[in-house]
């Protein structure tokens, strides 16, 4: 043991004689764990929205077969039987605590680039502020019902034109007032406009809801919720956990942001990895005789190996950490809307260990056909050379 | 040429090293393949962009409600409109949870919309006789292996009057867009099929597809569109093709910046790759530059040949990791056809590629080139 760190300390030590081709090693890793990173940073952040916009101690009900709010439908005279069904918390004044929800949407313009942009309008029932206590008002009032009023969510309020307090919004019946801003969690409700779901749907000339959110008695309650809808005559309908169905939500783009992270952090750390080869066979080339007398010496094989690998691994390691500083300093906080939806990019710990367990694997591909090669070095024709 | 004579000169400073040399090639080829692939991506949108035309606008929703069939009738009265269509769109799977996509639902007019769609008269009046029949692209057919006079089952969100969500659908024909041949995954039905089946939004369409005589007034006509609807029950809001397709882009995110700023590392790393790959080959190969020099070769040659060296090896490289990409990507499409529809890489940015490959060799050879010109023969032949 004690030899390994004693040949591993001696080869490091001469890095400084060979920094050029280092570089070539720190460079490449720096650039292809930066890109993953930076790719990945979109996806988690994108996740950190989504998961805290659901709860698990709330259930979405939603029309059989919608894939998603949209396409959902919820008759007027269903959900006030819903709003009966056990498993729904209640009130001080007994009450049950739930929102029937309408969605809308207008088109506002994106900031950075004018761009026409649908955000979504939401219309909540009175008990909101109970069922959603993570939204809170930062800005202005909240929005009287029966009049044309609307609060904006914070995201959507950074990110796009004329959602200010005071400015007025386009939609059904005219100008609507934006009344307050508000913000919930980083949750995909900040990129949302909220108003009152009675209003919202008489200008809307309609009288059927999108979806009803309720507040569960307990997160355990749900399965008792479920099958209370389940086995009640009238139409089949879709229900979930709050949290489930966010996650259900963003899983296909989700697995479509890793793939092209992957995709072009593979490719780039393939290329990287090329580029350590390199690196490291003109590495044990310049050590060459050293490597021998070690060997001759009584030094043993695996002494060497490790000693080639940690050099490898040592500098996929700074390479690693640049590219993730990097990345850090360029996109963490950054704000991006994808569609009608704002994200902040995220380079979380977890991310930045993905980006350093990644270099360093490739690392070990890059530092282990050269260390063998040093260990296996006919030490007589090495000596022959000096 | 006279400097061909030179090339066994330029390959044998390449082959000196051939293990170094290999893996530096390696690098520029797989840099190069991921090039052509983020080329591949912008290309795909940039024709999607082009294929759009400018005589046909498209009414959508404005704050999300569906649109009625009477707005057709109305919209047909303004002046400049040639054709309307209905659309709706029916979303739904074929085995495949998994995969849902969707069946545009329309009549004989969507044909008119769209003369892209190489559908005969006898297709569509075939399709419109039959009511639960479809005509489909040539890529849909290969998708999911269907043929003419299959009976296909599609299972929707949509609910039917029956209470189930299996819609049935007869295969009359194959079709193809002849703008994206081979691409296109059209899947198209009768509308009165699906009225007359579902449940709920019945007599309303999702989009109204309009084309006009002169593509010049487009932004006018559009304008009385919506002007004709703002105070109805479902106001509309109408927009080219072109900006539909923009927005629908723009939704992912700034792909522009992403592929720009993937390719600008990719090039950065190639820079100290190829950098250091020839100023170690230079520096080993001192003495056989003093030997040049000794033989009469000018300090100029002798830079010349160490860039001649880069430049062959990041071409080659480059031209390699390009190819590949070009001929790597349709393939990309027969595994993934939702991955390789986006895909289309032109052939201009074969070149652009080849371009920056050179621009790389001479940047990163430029320093280990002027070592090499530099050079004073006592000195180096002294060691």
């Amino acid at each position: 043991m004690k030899e390994i760190i004693v040949v591993t300390w001696m080869s490091l030590r001469t890095i400084p004689g060979r920094w050029g081709s280092s570089l070539v090693v720190v460079v490449g890793m720096a650039c292809a764990v930066g890109a993953l990173v930076s790719i990945l940073s979109m996806s988690a952040g994108f996740l950190r929205t989504m998961t805290s916009t659901g709860s698990p101690s709330r259930a979405i009900v939603m029309s059989d077969g919608a894939l998603g709010e949209w396409g959902s439908t919820i008759a007027h005279d269903e959900a006030v039987t819903l709003t009966d069904m056990p498993g729904i918390a209640r009130d001080g004044g007994g009450k049950p605590i739930v929102s029937a929800d309408y969605i809308a949407y207008t088109l506002v313009s994106k900031k950075s680039d004018g761009l026409d942009t649908g955000v979504a309008v939401r219309g909540v029932s009175g008990e909101d502020p109970k069922l959603r206590p993570e939204i809170k008002l930062i800005a202005g009032r909240w929005f009287r019902p029966g009049q044309y009023e609307i609060v904006v969510g914070k995201g959507a309020q950074e990110e796009f034109e004329g959602l200010k307090v005071g400015d007025r919004v386009t939609l059904p019946e005219g100008e609507w007032l934006v009344t307050g801003t508000f913000e919930s969690n980083g949750g995909a409700n900040e990129s949302e406009l909220i108003t009152d779901a009675s209003t919202l749907l008489s200008a809307m000339r309609t009288s059927q809801y999108k979806s009803m959110t309720v507040r569960l008695a307990s997160p355990a309650s749900f399965t008792q919720f479920k099958n209370a809808i389940t086995s009640r005559p009238g139409p089949a309908l879709e229900i979930s956990r709050e949290s489930d169905y966010y996650a259900e939500q963003s899983k296909s783009f989700d697995e479509f942001l890793k793939t092209i992270a992957y995709v072009v952090g593979g490719i780039m750390g393939l290329g990287a990895t090329f580029g350590a080869l390199n690196t490291m066979y003109s590495a044990i080339a310049a050590r060459a005789r050293e490597i021998a007398t070690l060997r001759a010496i009584g030094f043993g094989g695996a002494a060497v190996v490790v000693s080639v690998m940690s050099e490898a691994l040592l500098f996929c390691l700074i390479g690693a950490a640049l590219g993730v500083a990097f990345a850090w300093a360029l996109f963490n906080g950054y704000q991006h809307s994808m569609g009608g939806l704002v994200i902040r990019l995220a380079v979380t710990p977890a991310l930045a260990l993905t980006g350093i367990g990644f270099a360093l694997a490739l690392g070990a591909i890059g530092g282990l056909f050269p260390a063998a090669r040093a260990a296996r070095m006919p030490i007589v024709d090495a000596l022959r050379a000096v | 040429m006279d400097a061909m004579k030179y090339l066994p000169l330029v390959l044998a400073g390449l082959m000196r090293r051939p293990a170094r040399t290999l893996f530096t090639f390696l690098s520029i080829t797989v840099a190069f393949i991921l090039f052509g692939i983020l080329a591949a991506i912008d290309g795909g949108m940039a024709h999607q962009l082009e294929a759009a035309r400018l005589d046909r606008l498209l009414v959508d929703t404005r704050y999300g409600t569906q649109l009625p069939l009477a707005h057709l009738d109305r919209i047909a009265r303004i002046p400049g409109v040639t054709v309307v269509a209905p659309r709706q769109i029916l979303v739904g799977y074929y085995r495949d949870p998994k995969t849902p996509f969707g069946i545009i639902m329309t009549d004989r007019r969507f044909f008119d919309v769209r003369p892209e769609l190489n559908a005969t008269k006898e297709q569509i009046d075939t399709l419109l006789k039959t009511r639960t029949g479809a005509l489909i692209t040539v890529f849909s057919a290969k998708r999911f292996g269907w043929k003419v006079g299959d009976k296909v089952p599609v299972i929707s969100n949509t609910l039917r009057r029956d209470g189930g969500h299996a819609w049935t659908f007869d295969i009359v024909g194959i079709i193809d867009d002849m703008d994206r041949p081979g691409k296109a995954r059209y899947f198209i039905g009768n509308y009165d099929y699906m009225d007359q089946e579902r449940t709920s939004q019945k007599g309303t369409v999702d989009r109204i597809l309009v084309r006009i005589k002169d593509p010049a007034r487009a932004t006018q006509i559009g304008r009385a569109i919506d002007a004709a609807f703002a105070n109805s029950d479902a106001p509309t809001r109408t927009g080219s093709e072109k900006s539909e397709r923009q927005s629908d882009i723009r939704s992912i995110g700034d792909v522009g910046f992403f592929t720009r700023a993937v390719i600008a590392a990719v090039l950065f790393m190639l820079l100290f790759l190829t950098g250091n790959t020839m100023m170690q080959s230079v520096r080993e190969r001192v003495s056989e530059f003093a030997v040049l020099k000794t033989l009469g070769f000018s300090d100029t040659a002798v830079l010349t040949l160490v860039l001649a060296e880069a430049l062959v090896l990041c071409g080659l490289a480059a031209g390699a990791g390009l190819v590949i990409a070009k001929i790597g990507v349709p393939l990309i499409g027969e595994v993934s056809p939702d991955l390789g529809q986006l895909l289309l890489m032109p052939w201009p940015a074969l070149l652009t590629g080849l371009g920056f490959a050179l621009a790389v060799a001479l940047v990163a050879g430029l320093v280990p080139a002027l070592k090499a010109r530099r050079l004073s023969i006592i000195e180096a032949l002294r060691t």
